[in-house]
Parts: C-alpha cells; sequence; structure tokens
C-alpha cells in the first residue's frame, strides 16, 4: 500500500510511425493503431485507478517528432470541471481518466492530421522520445514536495517487422526520490538503415546509461521480433523484455506483466529474463564475435588480424610464435 | 592416581576445588588435587600445560590461587585452613613460581598462534573440525602448509615498529606532589627517564659515571632534582654539584648552536629584533647596549633554557636509537643542530633557492609528447552489434499510401475502451503467462540453491572446503619425486578413501533420505575419482617400473 509519499510516474511512449502502422493495417487489419492505442489506454487507466498518487504521461514516437500526448501543455488537473462534458461524461467514469483519454485522442488525431510524407524519414525517432521521456521525469521529480518518493518506469511497447516497424512505446515512470523507470516497449529499426541506424544507436545507449544512473526501469514489449538493442536496454535497467506471440492480446500482456512495479515484481511470476547476446561486432563486416582482435590505439574490433589498423592507421607487428632452440641431448653412452 | 614414584615437593592440607575439602600436592612435574578422604587425583596439571598462575588480591577474604591453563581453561584452589592458609597459598604460589618455568614449552608460542588463527577463521576452523578431528587427515599435516606463512608476517610486522617520540613536556609532566612536611615528592617512571636520557646525553652521561659506583639511583635522581640545574635560575651553581658541569656543557652548546645558525638560506634569523610597543602605537627598538636589569637578565636565561630544552628535544627525535654508538660523537656536540649542519651544504642550498625561486605549474608545459589519434573512420562506432541486414525498401508509392491509410483512421479515432480484444484472445494470454506455458519455459528451472534446504547447503559448502583441502594436498605431492613425496601420496590417497566413508556417503544417503532429487554430490565423486585414477595410473606405472 502506497502512502501519499510514493508517486508513480508511467511514461508510455507510444510510436505512432504512420508508415509502419499504415503497412500493417493493409496487411492485418484486425489489429491497427487504434486497437493499440485503445489498449494503451486501458494500461494507463489502470496506473491512475491502482493509487491516487500515480502519474502518466504518454508521449507518441513520430517520424518526425516526439509529441507529448499527455499530459498537454496546455491542460491543468484544475481545467476539468465544466469545459469538457463530451465523450465519456454519462458513465460515472472517474473525471481524470476520460479527461484523459480524451485527451489522448485528441492530440494523436491532431499529431496525425500534420504528418507530412517525407521519404527519407522513415524511423521512428525512439531514442528522441526516450530522452524526452527521461527529461519529463526528471522534470516531475524536481516538483516533488519534500519527502515524497517517486519511482518511475517507462513502458515501450514496439514490434519490429521487418519490412516496417510500428513502435508503441509505453513508458512507464514511477517516480520515486530520483528513481526512474523508463520502460520502453520498442523495436529498434535502427538495425535497418545505415545513416540514422548509427545516430540512432549512439543516442539510444546513452539513454539507456542515462535511465540506469537514475535507476529507471525500462521495459520492453516486443511485438513482432526481436531486438537485440531492447533487450540490452531492459537488462541493463533491470526491467521486464517480452515477445508477444499474440498481438490482439496485447492489453492483456499489458496488464499482466508490465503493470505491477518493480517492487511488486519480486512476488510475482512473472516470464523469466531472456539471455541477452552481449557480443561486439566486428568493424570490418559486423558480424558478431565472441574473440576478436582490438587496436590497443583505437580500441576499434576486428575478427581477424591485420598488421594495419583500418581505423586509426598504426601498424602492428605480426606475433610469430617463438622459435625454442632443441637440446642437445647428451649421448649416452652405450654399454 | 598417583604415581608412587614421584616425589612430593608440598602437601597443602585444607584446599577446597569447587566446593570441596581435599589436598593439594605439588610434585616434581605436575601439581594434583585429591578430595578428602579418596586415595586418587580428579585434578592433574603438568607443569608443562600451565600458562600462568593468578592469585586473588590481598584484601580478599578467599585465600585463592588459579592456574590457567593453555588451552584456556582455568583451575581455581581456595585455601580455607584458617591459620595457616596465606601462608600456605603463598608457599605453593613460590614453588609454581620456581617450577613453572622449567616446564615452559617453546611451542607454547605456536601453540597460541594456531589457536588464534583458528579462532578468526571460522572456514579454516570448519575445516580442522572436518579433517582433523574426525581423523581424515593428521594435524600436523594441516598446520604444515599454513603455518609458515603466518610467522613470516610476524616477523615482518615486528621489525617494522615505530619508535617513539619524546613529549616535549615530559619534565613539566613530572608534577612534584607536596609531601606533607615540606618536602615533594617526584614521580619517576622509566618513560621520563629515558626521556631526559634522550634529550640531555650529559645527563645520561653523569648516570652511567656515578651509578651505582657512587650513588644510588634514588639519590642520583634526588640530587638531580634539587641541583640548580634543575631549577630556574642557575645562577648560583655551587661546586659541589655533580650537574654544574651539565650546566657548563649546555651553555657551550647553545653557544655553538647560536654561532652555527640556521643554514636555510630562506631564513634569516637575525633579522629578528625584540620591538616594544611604545605609546602612540609606535615601535620602540631596543638598542643593542642598552643595559639589562636583573629581572630581563633572569627572563633571558629562562628563555635561554627554553630554547635550549626544545633544540634538545628536537636533536633527540633526530638521533636514532642506536645511541651507544653515537655516544661520543653526540656528547661532543651536545648542540642538537649536529644533523641539521650537514643538510645544508652548498649544493642543497642551491637546490634550495631553485625551489624557491620556480614554480612548477606556472611553467610552459612541456609534458610528456604525445601522437595524436587520427581516426579515418570514426562512423564505425556509432553502429550497434548488430549485423546489417538487407532491409525492405517501401516505395514511395506504399510510404504515400500508408499514410494516407492511418491519417484516415486515426482522424475518426475513438477510444471504445470497452472492446479492446476478445476474450478468447485475453485467456490465451493469460494461459501463455501462468507458469508452464509458453512464455514461462525458461523460469522453470529454479534454481538449486531454492530447492535445497540452507542447512544441507552449508553441510556441502563444508564437505566441498574439506575435499578441497585434501585435493589439493593429494595433487601437490606429483609429480613424486622424493620417497618422502610417495608416502604422501599413499597417505593421502588412504585420507580420501576416509574422507569419502565417513563425511561423503553419510551425506548422500541423508539427501536420498530427504528425496532431494538433485544431485548434488556428483561433482565431488567426480574429483575424488578423478584422483584415484592418478594415483592407480601412478601406481602401475611404479610397479611396472620396479619390474
Amino acid at each position: 500500500m502506497a502512502s501519499e509519499d510514493e508517486v508513480s510516474l508511467l511514461v508510455i511512449v507510444v510510436d505512432v510511425n504512420p508508415i509502419w502502422w499504415g503497412q500493417q493495417a493493409q496487411r492485418e487489419p484486425e489489429f491497427n493503431l487504434s486497437k493499440c492505442l485503445d489498449a494503451v489506454m486501458v494500461m494507463a487507466n489502470s496506473h491512475l485507478v491502482m493509487t491516487r498518487t500515480n502519474k502518466l504521461a504518454i508521449i507518441a514516437s513520430h517520424c518526425q517528432e516526439s509529441h507529448f500526448l499527455y499530459p498537454n501543455k496546455h491542460w491543468k488537473a484544475g481545467d476539468v470541471a465544466g469545459d469538457e462534458v463530451s465523450s465519456g461524461s454519462g458513465d460515472g467514469k472517474y473525471e481524470l481518466l476520460s479527461v484523459a483519454n480524451d485527451l489522448v485522442a485528441e492530440e494523436i488525431r491532431n499529431l496525425m492530421a500534420r504528418t507530412q510524407v517525407k521519404g527519407h524519414q522513415t524511423d521512428t525517432l525512439l531514442a528522441g522520445s526516450l530522452a524526452k521521456a527521461l527529461c519529463y521525469i526528471h522534470r516531475v521529480s524536481k516538483e516533488l514536495e519534500a519527502g515524497q518518493d517517486m519511482k518511475s518506469r517507462i513502458l515501450v511497447s514496439s514490434w519490429f517487422p521487418f519490412s516496417s516497424a510500428v513502435y508503441f512505446c509505453i513508458i512507464f515512470v514511477q517516480m520515486s526520490m530520483g528513481i526512474f523507470g523508463l520502460i520502453i516497449y520498442y523495436i529498434l529499426q535502427v538495425v535497418k538503415a545505415a545513416e540514422d541506424c548509427a545516430l540512432q544507436y549512439m543516442n539510444f545507449m546513452n539513454v539507456i546509461f542515462a535511465a540506469q544512473k537514475q535507476n529507471i526501469l525500462i521495459d520492453a514489449c516486443v511485438l513482432d521480433s526481436d531486438s537485440g538493442l531492447l533487450q540490452q536496454a531492459c537488462d541493463i535497467t533491470g526491467g521486464l523484455y517480452l515477445k508477444i506471440p499474440q498481438k490482439t492480446a496485447l492489453a492483456q500482456y499489458l496488464l499482466w506483466v508490465f503493470l505491477p512495479d518493480a517492487d511488486q515484481r519480486s512476488q510475482l511470476v512473472l516470464p523469466p529474463s531472456v539471455h541477452v547476446d552481449y557480443r561486439a561486432a566486428c568493424f570490418c563486416h559486423r558480424n558478431l564475435i565472441e574473440i576478436g582482435y582490438v587496436c590497443s590505439v583505437c580500441l576499434s574490433i576486428f575478427c581477424n588480424f591485420s598488421p594495419i589498423c583500418t581505423t586509426c592507421e598504426t601498424a602492428f607487428k605480426i606475433p610469430l610464435p617463438q622459435m625454442m632452440k632443441p637440446k642437445k641431448k647428451k649421448l649416452k653412452t652405450a654399454n | 592416581m598417583a604415581a608412587l614414584s614421584e616425589e612430593v615437593l608440598l602437601v597443602v592440607k585444607r584446599v577446597r576445588q569447587r566446593k570441596q575439602d581435599g589436598t593439594l600436592y605439588l610434585m616434581t612435574e605436575r601439581i594434583a588435587w585429591g578430595p578428602e578422604g579418596k586415595d586418587r587425583f580428579t585434578v592433574s596439571h603438568l607443569y608443562a600445560d600451565i600458562r600462568c598462575q593468578k592469585i586473588s588480591p590481598d584484601g580478599k577474604s578467599k585465600i585463592q590461587l588459579q592456574l590457567v591453563l593453555h588451552t584456556g581453561e582455568s583451575t581455581t584452589f581456595h585455601f580455607a585452613n584458617e591459620s595457616t592458609a596465606l601462608k600456605d597459598r603463598d608457599a605453593a604460589k613460590d614453588l609454581l613460581q620456581q617450577l613453572l618455568p622449567k616446564f615452559k614449552k617453546k611451542a607454547n608460542k605456536q601453540l597460541e598462534e594456531k589457536n588464534k588463527m583458528l579462532q578468526e577463521d571460522p572456514v579454516l576452523f570448519q575445516l580442522y573440525k572436518d579433517l582433523v578431528v574426525s581423523q581424515v587427515i593428521s594435524a600436523e599435516e594441516f598446520w604444515a602448509s599454513r603455518l609458515k606463512l603466518s610467522s613470516v608476517e610476524h616477523s615482518l610486522s615486528n621489525n617494522s615498529k615505530q619508535e617513539v617520540g619524546i613529549s616535549a613536556a615530559f619534565l613539566a609532566d613530572i608534577r612534584p606532589q607536596t609531601d606533607g612536611c615540606n618536602g615533594l615528592k617526584y614521580n619517576l617512571t622509566s618513560d621520563i627517564i629515558e626521556s631526559i636520557f634522550k634529550t640531555y646525553p650529559a645527563v645520561k652521561q653523569k648516570y652511567a659515571e656515578n651509578v651505582p659506583h657512587n650513588l644510588t639511583e634514588k639519590e642520583f635522581w634526588t640530587r638531580f632534582f634539587q641541583s640548580h640545574y634543575f631549577h630556574r635560575d642557575r645562577i648560583n651553581t655551587g661546586q659541589q654539584d655533580i650537574f654544574s658541569e651539565c650546566a657548563k656543557q649546555d651553555e657551550k652548546g647553545l653557544k655553538s648552536m647560536v654561532v652555527q645558525g640556521v643554514k636555510n638560506p630562506m631564513v634569516d634569523l637575525l633579522s629578528l629584533e625584540d620591538k616594544t610597543l611604545d605609546e602612540g602605537y609606535g615601535s620602540l627598538t631596543v638598542g643593542p647596549n642598552s643595559s639589562k636589569t636583573v629581572k630581563e637578565n633572569s627572563n633571558s636565561a629562562i628563555i635561554k633554557r627554553f630554547n635550549h630544552h626544545s633544540a634538545m628535544v628536537l636533536a633527540a627525535g633526530l638521533r636514532k636509537v642506536d645511541a651507544p654508538s653515537d655516544q661520543a660523537s653526540e656528547t661532543s656536540s651536545t648542540d642538537g643542530n649536529s644533523r641539521d649542519s650537514d643538510f645544508f651544504q652548498p649544493p642543497i642550498k642551491k637546490v634550495k633557492l631553485q625551489e624557491a625561486i620556480e614554480y612548477e605549474d606556472l611553467q610552459n608545459g612541456s609534458g610528456p609528447k604525445t601522437i595524436a589519434l587520427n581516426l579515418k573512420k570514426s562512423d564505425r562506432y556509432s553502429h550497434g552489434p548488430v549485423p546489417l541486414q538487407s532491409h525492405h525498401y517501401s516505395t514511395s508509392q506504399d510510404i504515400i499510401n500508408s499514410v494516407n491509410c492511418i491519417q484516415e483512421e486515426i482522424s475518426c479515432y475513438k477510444p471504445c475502451l470497452t472492446r479492446v480484444m476478445p476474450s478468447s484472445a485475453a485467456s490465451s494470454a493469460i494461459t501463455a503467462l501462468s507458469p508452464g506455458g509458453l512464455l514461462m519455459q525458461a523460469g522453470t528451472q529454479q534454481a538449486v540453491s531454492q530447492l535445497v534446504p540452507t542447512d544441507v547447503q552449508s553441510e556441502l559448502k563444508h564437505l566441498y572446503t574439506a575435499a578441497g583441502e585434501l585435493l589439493r594436498h593429494f595433487w601437490s605431492c606429483f609429480p613424486v619425486n622424493t620417497p618422502f613425496l610417495e608416502e604422501k601420496v599413499v597417505k593421502m590417497r588412504s585420507n580420501l578413501e576416509r574422507f569419502q566413508s565417513t563425511k561423503l556417503r553419510p551425506f548422500q544417503e541423508k539427501i536420498q533420505r530427504e528425496y532431494l532429487s538433485t544431485n548434488l554430490t556428483s561433482h565431488l565423486d567426480e574429483m575424488i575419482q578423478a584422483a584415484y585414477n592418478k594415483f592407480h595410473a601412478w601406481q602401475t606405472r611404479r610397479m611396472a617400473r620396479k619390474t
């Protein structure tokens, strides 16, 4: 039972890359972005209802921007009364929930409406969304009253389709005195394209380490195919990584696995952690290797020995096997 | 039973032990006590076993004697004979005092060390209990490798003890106490005496000359304190005083100190003067030729003595402990600066000046020459550890189509939270997440540590440590070069067998009885089997060589 002093902030990063979701809608019409958003909302509502002091933020991760779906900059919690009489009213729902849902729906509509198609920007800006989430968590933690604890998680849900990736990130942020958890459901598309891969990879790793430093959990919910980077993120920060076999039951998976916070998870029986592949990739072929050669000057990794390091152009001597002088055997005097 | 051939040195009647009356017998090699009326001894200790004896303080009503053994045990005897209790006890104590040193074992120290080691390290203690107490290996083998290490460490630490310095206030600390009738009582401890000797080698010399030929120690010190040498004003020094010479030597030493001066070029003592405040806060320099009043003279005498005392204390700190060899050189130059003067020879003076002028960090940095890192393809670092895959390209038409599709879909998006997913999907998800489900497969391999109770775990750990120890001894015998190693190998093998039968098998049976399915001891068995195989191979080879 959380006391008044414990604040739990959940930041959900939703990847709404229109290209990917559009393609998904054409492939599997029964699970589209709307359904996904519904599941997210269920998760968000559940989180808000668990404890009065729970907080929520939802970030939409688009290929052109990262946008806060909730809370809105112009919306204050006290503005509820009177204005919003539209949807959700009449069913006696907790007002905060109805307002939140409406807000999210409106924001996502606006976001999609202002989407402009640009051919070269097809990847979701996940690292940026995560960074924004971290900053938001940090800001909210500073606004806490004295004596309040905050734990945070980021929930990233995304799938990593080989053709198009829609990244659905749910970030649960439970705020506690400087402890933030980011659960990121996000399958890296960075594996795909070359250039933005590179940039996103570095940023992504930085975000992971920043989250680790801040004790923020990153949980990952993979919808389609496994992502090594997300596995690493979860492993490093202490979150959960899960690949969902059934996309239509997304809400169930979210509620079962990712709704409890870090303290409660130790009491529950949850899917075990996967073995993470931490092998490095060689710089020449980008193969994952276990044993390789490292240049002592620039620390670049190679799978084969080469006399000159191609990155920093340092020359190395080839190690020769040691020549052993054959020992002279004493001639035994024959009897 | 008392051996009748033992010679009894002392018999004390009416000695109680554990509230029982009896008689105490001191023999040539042991001390024994038997209860009243009985013929045999219930308590008997060899003198060799006794570490020390203690007696009850004088004022106590009970007159007791306690024997403390090496093992830590103690036995108390209460002398209950009303008239002669104290005498008896003292007689027994004196006799013991004479006898005990004869029997003191040299190996006591080692035994104490062993005890200490066992007490400090619980793992070692457990190992000792497992192996030696249960007779698997003998105590000597156990300690053979261990004692060497600790003795080396001890000797090293003893040699590097630091010397204790001299407190500058040691003379003042003596603090005479009034005797009641116009006398003063000075308490001199050996520390103070040592400090005096160290600081004033002249006094030490006088001591060596006079004690014990002419004066007793007490007289020497009485004279010392009486002499004006010790007191403030040294103006009236009688000729009878043995310390008058010391005073003269001190004067000489002080003068030479002043003449030598401080050779540090940075310090100029001569420019310091007494400046007193004149009226109106101006300063008035006292001219060097002003005549001094009597009071000023005595003041300057005190100041001189203070300075001399401080200099001597500092010098004593600088001198090494092996004073006897330096005695001659020290007394010849009783000023304390004999060492300092060596330090300021001309080349060192130059270095000092140089140091004072230059500041390292203000100079142009001429650090070690470095080579700049020249990276040609730095973008390699930014790639993640994922192999490049061919990705699916979407045509621009596809992209436009998708975007349009999504925009249409979302423009009429209304959250419908009552129909998020079908119940069948939800229940299948729950099944997959329940223990044994699709997603939970890897977790069923419960950690062995959770299945096995903690006491079994700790016993297993003990077994591992013990087995490790035995195997270490065994494997260290190879290659077998000397007959000693041969014997040891054979012995170790039998030890291993004994260990297996006495410790390992019962443990295995125990866990089988408790239905623990995991095979906890298979690794131990493997290790011991490997040792047996090696032994067997070695033995057959040895037989083959002999025949």
